[in-house]
């Protein structure tokens, strides 16, 4: 919290404890002198407005050299390059070993990543070098990763990730490939992030494993091996995926040291997960009609689906033990024993859906429809218990994204167009209506219930 | 902390001038060639300002040149040249270093696709014909200098001047128009 808000907040609740006689008139005058005395300053502006200028800058100085370089020689561009990025590096550093300044030091430290990414597509383009282009890419996100590690700096790393993502999307969508050279970049980022604590990096890193999860099933249909429905098996491979994940973040909230991060590696897999199983109520999907007039018969999965798919399912159990082991106890909830029950469910019709073929697709769309309604009910129950605002979130909106989609599916060739868009339209003003103020409802109730017990969002 | 920045620097300078210096070695220990380009589309010859060049050598027919049958888009491929007429021409191509004679050169490329006789993609046909990238198929020019190279647009011809290393890399060392050299790549 803003240190400033923070104190005006105490200000605000402390007489009331002092009335309630948890903290004495003594200690509260003190609790207010001491966070009081700490440096209130304008910490976030000035962080963001030196990361602003630092970006202003960057893009000036390219903008600027970009409008003369033709009138310029070779050597002078070197100098240029090479001394702009000798300049910003060398006095972020200076100033964080006077300890100046350290927010305009880190600004530096990012302005010298993306002057190294300058130097590289400048010299390229220089001397006309154009080897495979990721490369580029790769070279400068380890530059990034470099700084990152040695100075150290959060948004230099920041910045890596970034850019090994981008050079993993290269690597996959233009050369049609799986690209498992993006796994040793990412890991090599990890201990960094563990060890300071990076917050930012860390959601930049659960970001960037889901996006080369979802590169990698997209292109295993470049692998004849898979065979054929690689759309609904990928699918069904990348939720297990995202469970597997999401365990992994389950487990990490048992153990002191990366308790910190639980919170991030739980909530981007639940996105993403969400987002695959929605996929997999499609009954287009589960029917094997990828385009329109595609016969609705689908084939059951080779062996090589169902070698990965029963692995995955293994991994998902084991992990789900290991939780139970390490987290269970008398005083376990309700709704995790539901939950479990709902993703063995899930499990069992995942492991079904890979010896079904023929006509058989719509029914099982069908229950899958009804396992991805009960778990959206789950996850809004699992959210109002764990006073965790994102589940309850998460929860109607995928609640409403997939009722407006069955009903599209339902309606739009059983209803004259204007009684669909009619009805339609109804449905989401009174289905909306309802949805929102219930959601409201629960929301406003966690944080009435987290400012009651003084806590703070996970 | 004066240390770990002279560090950086210091691995971060060495990487860009790795960079120079591994073409500036392809362009003086390589083997010089001579390439033919082909009329493009218009259309698409200029983006910003570089020059999108299209060598006979970027599209291979198996049928007449030597080497292995089967390749795969994005696969490394290694092309044999040998002096013709007055240009190079593709003798063999191979997914492996091929041992050869002496008067050839051999220069790295990637497929960038795969194609048959009537326009579909193959990848098992001997009539396949493939496309190939060597690195050398951007030219960058000074701004507006672009369409004074524009492939035979005005009776000129253009051709380049490759320099190819003993690994198979390649470089552009000069662009001829009408067999005058017009731009030559140097140091500094």
């Amino acid at each position: 919290m803003n240190p400033q808000r923070f104190l005006n907040h105490l200000r605000k609740e402390l007489p009331d404890w002092v009335g309630r006689g948890w903290v004495t008139p003594i200690s509260a005058e003190a609790i207010l002198q001491h966070v009081g005395a700490r440096p209130v300053g304008t910490h976030f502006l000035a962080s963001a407005l030196a990361v602003l200028g630092v970006l202003l800058f960057g893009s000036g100085i390219i903008t600027y050299f970009a409008a003369n370089w033709d009138a310029m020689p070779k050597l002078a561009k070197l100098a240029v390059l090479l001394s702009t990025l000798w300049f910003s590096h060398g006095v972020g550093g200076y100033l964080l070993r006077e300890d100046r300044y350290p927010r305009l030091a880190q600004a530096l430290l990012l302005l010298g990543v993306i002057l190294f990414g300058a130097n590289v597509m400048l010299i390229a383009q220089i001397y006309h070098i154009q080897s495979h282009y990721p490369n580029g890419i790769l070279l400068w996100a380890l530059g990034g990763l470099l700084t990152a590690y040695l100075m150290p700096s959060q948004p230099a790393m920041v910045a890596a990730l970034a850019l090994a993502i981008l050079w993993t999307g290269m690597e996959s969508f233009g050369f049609e490939r799986i690209h498992g050279a993006f796994l040793v970049v990412w890991l090599a980022c990890l201990p960094r992030i563990f060890q300071h604590s990076w917050r930012a990096a860390a959601h930049v890193a659960c970001i960037g494993l889901l996006l080369w999860l979802f590169f990698v099933f997209l292109n295993l249909e470049n692998y004849s091996e898979w065979g054929k429905d690689k759309g609904l098996f990928s699918m069904q491979l990348y939720f297990l995926s995202c469970c597997i994940l999401f365990l992994i973040g389950l487990l990490m909230d048992t153990a002191a040291r990366f308790a910190p991060f639980a919170g991030i590696v739980q909530r981007y897999p639940v996105i993403a997960g969400l987002l695959s199983f929605y996929t997999l109520t499609s009954p287009r999907l589960q029917s094997g009609q990828y385009w329109v007039g595609d016969e609705a018969v689908r084939a059951t999965a080779n062996t090589t689906w169902m070698i990965a798919t029963l692995t995955a399912l293994a991994a998902v159990v084991l992990l789900a033990a290991w939780h139970r082991r390490r987290a269970g106890g008398a005083a376990r909830p309700a709704y995790l024993h539901w939950g479990q029950a709902l993703i063995a469910g899930i499990a069992a019709l995942i492991l079904v859906n890979l010896f079904v073929g023929g006509i058989y697709g719509g029914l099982v769309a069908l229950a899958f429809n009804l396992l991805f309604f009960a778990g959206v009910i789950w996850l809004i129950v699992a959210g109002e218990r764990r006073s965790d605002r994102f589940l309850v979130n998460s929860g109607f909106i995928f609640f409403a994204l997939a009722l407006l989609s069955r009903y599209v599916d339902t309606f739009w060739t059983l209803l004259n167009r204007s009684f669909f868009f009619m009805a339609g339209g109804a449905i989401l003003i009174l289905g909306g209506f309802f949805l929102e103020k219930q959601r409201r409802r629960l929301t406003g109730e966690i944080l009435a219930r987290r400012r009651n017990q003084g806590g703070r969002e996970v | 902390m004066t240390l770990r920045v002279g560090l950086i620097l210091l691995i971060q300078t060495l990487a860009l001038t790795a960079m120079v210096a591994m073409k500036q070695w392809t362009l003086n220990t390589g083997t010089p060639i001579l390439l033919e380009t082909q009329p493009v589309d218009p259309r698409s010859l200029f983006r910003g300002d570089y020059v999108r060049l299209n060598y006979t050598i970027n599209t291979i027919k198996l049928d007449e040149v030597g080497g292995e049958d089967v390749f795969r888009r994005y696969e490394r491929v290694y092309v044999v040249l040998k002096p013709g007429g007055r240009y190079w021409e593709p003798v063999s191509v191979h997914q492996s270093w091929p041992t050869v004679e002496s008067g050839v050169v051999i220069i790295k490329g990637e497929v960038g696709s795969t194609i048959d006789a009537a326009g579909e993609p193959q990848t098992r046909s001997r009539k396949q014909r493939l496309n190939v990238r060597y690195g050398v198929e951007d030219y960058f020019v000074p701004e507006g200098a672009g369409r004074e190279l524009e492939v035979r647009r005005d009776g000129k011809h253009i051709d380049l001047r490759i320099a190819v290393d003993r690994y198979g890399n390649a470089g552009i060392k000069a662009v001829l128009v009408d067999g005058e050299e017009r731009y030559i790549e140097t140091l500094f």
